[in-house]
C-alpha cells in the first residue's frame, strides 16, 4: 500500500532547534542547529559548519571544516538529515585484524 | 510577519531579505560564488551582481566577474548570506 498523501516519511518538526547532520548531493556535508524547513525539504541552519572535502580525494572528509553561520541548504541537494544527538564515530568494523583468515559465508535453508 | 529573528524565516524568505546584500552560493561541486543578490525565482535561479567565483580544490583560484549573471538554481547546494569569506581551520 503507497500512500497518496505528498508527506516526507520523516517528519523534521522534531528535529527543530537540535542539531542535524545533512549530507548533500555532490558530496558536501554541514552539521547545524535546523531552525526551519519546508516541504520541498529546504532547511535553514543555524550554527552552521561544513566539513572541507579533501583536496586530492573528493570521497574523503578532511578535518578542516569552516563556519558559515545562519544558512539554507537547498532541498534539491539535500540527500541526508540526521540527527547529531545519537550519532558518534565508532572504529571502522570493516577493516580485518591480521589473523583472521579467509572467512566462508553460507547461507541458512530457510 | 515572523518577528525579525532571521532564524525563524522559511528558506525562501530568508533568501528574499538577502536581496540588495552579498551572498555566498555554495554549488554541489567544488565552485563557489560570491556577489550581490539582485533575485531569485521560485526554482532558486539567482541573479547575482559583481560576483567573485571560487574553485575549491585548487585553493581558493579565483575569477572574478563583474556585471550580472544568471546563476542556473540546478547546482546550488548551500547559500550563505552575507557572503563573508570564513577562514579555514
Amino acid at each position: 500500500l503507497q500512500s497518496g498523501r505528498k508527506e516526507t516519511v520523516l517528519d523534521l518538526a522534531k528535529f527543530v532547534d537540535k542539531g542535524v547532520q545533512v549530507k548533500l548531493t555532490g558530496g558536501g556535508q554541514v552539521t547545524g542547529t535546523l531552525k526551519v524547513y519546508d516541504q520541498l525539504l529546504n532547511l535553514v541552519l543555524d550554527g552552521a559548519v561544513e566539513s572541507v572535502r579533501d583536496h586530492d580525494d573528493p570521497l574523503k572528509t578532511s578535518d578542516q571544516t569552516r563556519v558559515h553561520g545562519l544558512i539554507v541548504c537547498r532541498g534539491t541537494a539535500v540527500m541526508l538529515v540526521s540527527p547529531t544527538d545519537g550519532t558518534e564515530e565508532i572504529a571502522n568494523p570493516f577493516v580485518q585484524p591480521e589473523a583472521v583468515k579467509e572467512q566462508h559465508y553460507c547461507l541458512d535453508k530457510f | 510577519m515572523a518577528s525579525n529573528n532571521l532564524s525563524q524565516l522559511l528558506p525562501s524568505e530568508l533568501i528574499d531579505r538577502c536581496i540588495g546584500s552579498k551572498i555566498r552560493v555554495i554549488m554541489k561541486g567544488d565552485k563557489e560564488l560570491v556577489g550581490v543578490l539582485k533575485g531569485f525565482d521560485v526554482y532558486v535561479n539567482m541573479v547575482l551582481e559583481d560576483v567573485t567565483e571560487f574553485e575549491i580544490t585548487a585553493e581558493g583560484s579565483r575569477v572574478t566577474k563583474l556585471d550580472q549573471i544568471l546563476l542556473n538554481g540546478n547546482n546550488i547546494a548551500i547559500l550563505v548570506p552575507g557572503g563573508a569569506p570564513e577562514d579555514v581551520e
